[in-house]
């Protein structure tokens, strides 16, 4: 350790000399194949195990929507192929206690199980260390008990199909009085609460690390606002779930006593001398979770997005502080909101309102950066590669899911329309479609990083075609339907004779969605297929300036060899003082203010 | 010349390996246990809304807590973590042996308190008031025992760190294990402070 330090400028690309960020000394990569490739602390594998985990949840979740779709389209005829091996004794008719649990099971794995596992757990950990310069995360070793955490909720969630009364069915809410004992006197509740409170754990554990590497190992030069937006987005999950994910695991701690123990948080009734529980206070700490957490699911999206709109469009990311303002003004906000979930209660109408208000506000900020991802399109030389593509699917989607929130915060239309399908319709648009796109635009941009092949573009383009239209389709007919009054979670809706007008809708629902589901196995082909047989990429296949292209692809062990020195913004695209490429790394200097080699003094001279 | 570069700015300045492992692991631990605090403030949080929804509370015919006991064990787990933060001062590293001596106390008042707890339920319980007497035994018997889990956990860690401390690898908060295990421990405490308030005095 030096009062001074050097700056080294090598093959155009600044990096520290000795005596800066020794406690990131480098480790050897262990050659051991259990070290190396299972109990791994290194931040890529990690990653990867996250992603393999979380692919594989989104085709089970994926699968049971398209059971749940076909039985509302074709209520008794059993489902083709897999019908016949879940109901065997229904003749492969979906039973109505199979209906609800498959709806509860897809909401908790999608959510629990696939997106916070791909968004967070694997581009979360990619990312972090690789675009802010360092050589891992902060605690390489929690990061690993965070992974292997997940793991044993998997195990616990996965067990709790084949124990009697099978999974849970409460909804993936799990609202009591249908998530207790009275409701669900199965085990598969029990073990549902289990597996929720142990991948929050894991998922805590992530996001404490995760801010804590973003506060403390930056590379040199990179302040807040030099880091890419999808950082931002990350970043901003992280300390949403390290606070929020706490509240949902203080109500299943509760649940589970009620279920085990016998106390009586949440069942009401009981006698004056005893006091009543209340089973409206789970809802309350489920919603101050709750909400934070569809903030939690979109955010990583919104920034990678942000990110990606500029790298193809060749341009500055427009109003990149806005943007990054904007992210976490809606992440404060999101913390006050939850009661626009619980308006058909009975709350006092004055903290209705205050949560009405509250809810319209987060529009501004949300039309800030939507205006801004609008904004770093416009006059762009857009170069439409499948990454681009899924992205501005993620505009088109997010704007529908967007402007139909409004009809939801606001309390006279929410009393109408709350339960309802519009209900569904808007959130799937939200967090689960905008999501989904942007976890593909992610996949395919940081696949060539991932693995060091490409993925085949032409698949790429036909799988986003044959994706976007079906999805429009099953989500705004879900809205249409929902305004026309059907109810989410019905069974057999044909019982009821007020909706039976809406059958086409819900049959070209259903079949867009068999096209949706059938259209992945494009995605599966061409991941697999790139993996095995890919093209070889370069270590910057983009053309894209951000740290993680500036080394090989897959990166080293240690990601970096030397530590670099940030001069540039993540999207310094067209800068005219650039000859010869459209692009400039973060830790390239510019121009003539580009010195071979200098020593500076540390005090700032 | 080369004002572009960020050292000539002086925001980096270079410190060493020791000193940011220790900054690393503080920033870590103080957003583990924001984390933590939520765990517990939301469980505070249905304490405060089962009992304003209640009709009486403590509900009618519920035998009164005792106070004196749960008293003395505030001050115990107080006075351990007093001792503690005398144990992990930069200065210990100097007095011999003042970090062992500071988690054997820790570890006996520790153990003091969990025992004492226990000398807290036992009649309670034996006397029919249990974790299924409505939601006054829930709340009791689920904030107290949930604590307790929290004190033994930080206990086992206190405990941890005993034979680092006995072979000289630790002698202060200096070092980033001590000083987390002991953050850890500071924290345990003061929800239990918050928690005697609660439950027993208001």
């Amino acid at each position: 350790m030096s009062d001074s330090t050097t700056v080294v400028v090598e093959n155009g690309l600044a990096h520290v000399g000795p005596g800066f960020h020794e406690e990131q000394h480098i480790h050897p990569d262990p050659t051991n194949f259990i070290r190396h490739w299972i109990f791994s602390l290194d931040h890529k594998v990690i990653a990867k195990q996250f992603l393999w985990l979380g692919l594989a949840f989104l085709a089970w979740g994926g699968t049971m929507a398209m059971m749940i779709r076909w039985q509302i389209a074709n209520p008794g005829r059993p489902f083709p192929v897999l019908g016949a091996l879940f109901f065997p004794h229904a003749g492969g008719v979906m039973p109505p206690q199979a209906y609800s649990s498959f709806f509860t099971m897809h909401g908790t794995i999608m959510i629990f199980w696939a997106i916070t596992p791909i968004l967070i757990g694997c581009f979360g950990n990619l990312l972090i260390p690789l675009q802010i310069g360092a050589r891992d995360m902060a605690f390489p070793t929690l990061n690993m008990m965070s992974f292997w955490t997940m793991f044993l909720a998997t195990g616990v969630l996965v067990a709790s199909f084949f124990v009697p009364m099978g999974a849970a069915a409460g909804g993936w809410q799990s609202y009591p009085t249908l998530s207790t004992n009275i409701g669900q006197p199965g085990p598969g509740q029990t073990m549902w609460v289990v597996a929720i409170f142990l991948a929050g754990s894991g998922t805590i554990m992530g996001a404490v690390n995760y801010i804590t590497t973003v506060i403390r190992l930056r590379a040199p030069g990179m302040g807040y606002f030099d880091m890419p937006l999808a950082v931002w987005g990350i970043w901003l999950t992280a300390i949403l779930n390290a606070l929020f994910v706490p509240v949902l695991a203080a109500g299943m701690l509760l649940l589970f006593l009620d279920r085990t123990f016998g106390t009586h948080f949440f069942i009401a009734g009981q006698s004056v001398t005893k006091g009543g529980g209340d089973p409206v206070l789970y809802q309350h700490l489920f919603w101050i979770f709750g909400h934070p957490e569809v903030y939690i699911l979109i955010l990583p999206a919104w920034g990678i997005v942000s990110d990606l709109l500029s790298f193809f469009s060749r341009k500055p990311a427009f109003g990149y502080r806005a943007t990054a303002l904007s992210m976490t003004i809606i992440s404060l906000l999101s913390m006050a909101v939850y009661g626009h979930h619980m308006f058909v209660v009975g709350m006092s109408p004055l903290l209705s309102q205050s949560f009405m208000t509250l809810t319209m506000l987060i529009s501004i900020p949300s039309a800030v950066f939507f205006l801004n991802w609008l904004g770093t399109m416009y006059r762009g030389s857009i170069r439409f590669a499948s990454p681009m593509l899924f992205s501005v699917g993620v505009v088109f989607v997010f704007g529908l899911g967007g402007l139909t929130g409004l009809h939801l915060g606001a309390i006279g239309t929410d009393i109408y329309l709350h339960d309802s399908y519009f209900v569904v319709g808007h959130f799937h648009l939200t967090m689960a479609a905008s999501v989904l796109l942007g976890a593909f635009a992610a996949i395919y941009f940081w696949f060539p990083k991932m693995f060091g092949k490409m993925m085949d573009e032409t698949l790429g383009k036909w799988h986003f075609w044959l994706t976007i239209v079906p999805l429009t389709v099953v989500f705004c007919g879900m809205l249409i339907v929902g305004y026309g009054g059907m109810q989410r979670r019905l069974y057999n809706y044909h019982d009821y004779q007020y909706l039976q007008h809406l059958h086409p809708v819900n049959v070209w629902v259903t079949r867009a969605a068999l096209v949706l589901g059938a259209s992945q196995f494009l995605f599966v082909y061409n991941f697999l297929k790139s993996l095995i047989s890919g093209k070889k990429a370069g270590a910057n296949p983009w053309e894209v300036g951000t740290l993680e292209w500036t080394v090989p692809s897959p990166p080293p062990h240690h990601n970096f060899d030397k530590i670099p020195v940030v001069v540039n913004g993540p999207h310094e695209f067209s800068n005219p003082r650039v000859k010869g490429k459209d692009w400039v790394a973060q830790n390239e200097p510019i121009g003539d203010l580009a010195p071979a080699s200098s020593t500076l003094g540390a005090a700032g001279k | 010349m080369t004002p572009a570069l960020p050292m000539a700015t002086g925001r980096i300045l270079p410190r060493s390996a020791e000193a940011e492992k220790r900054k690393t692991s503080y920033v870590g631990m103080v957003f583990a246990l924001g984390s933590w605090t939520m765990l517990f403030a939301a469980l505070f949080f249905s304490y405060a809304v089962l009992r304003l929804r209640a009709e009486a509370w403590p509900p009618e015919g519920a035998a009164p807590l005792p106070r004196l006991l749960p008293a003395v064990n505030t001050f115990v787990l107080l006075l351990s973590s007093f001792l503690l933060a005398r144990g992990v001062r930069p200065e210990a590293a100097w007095a011999h042996g003042a970090l062992k001596r500071a988690l054997w106390g820790t570890l006996g008042l520790g153990t003091l308190f969990l025992v004492l707890q226990l000398a807290v339920w036992m009649p309670l319980w034996n006397a029919g008031f249990t974790i299924r007497s409505g939601t006054y035994g829930s709340i009791f018997y689920g904030l107290t025992v949930f604590h307790a889990l929290h004190a033994l956990a930080g206990l086992i860690a206190l405990a941890c760190l005993l034979p680092g401390t006995h072979a000289g690898r630790f002698n202060s908060g200096r070092q980033p294990a001590v000083r987390v295990t002991a953050m850890f421990w500071h924290f345990v405490d003061i929800v239990w402070l918050l928690m005697f308030i609660a439950v027993y005095l208001i």
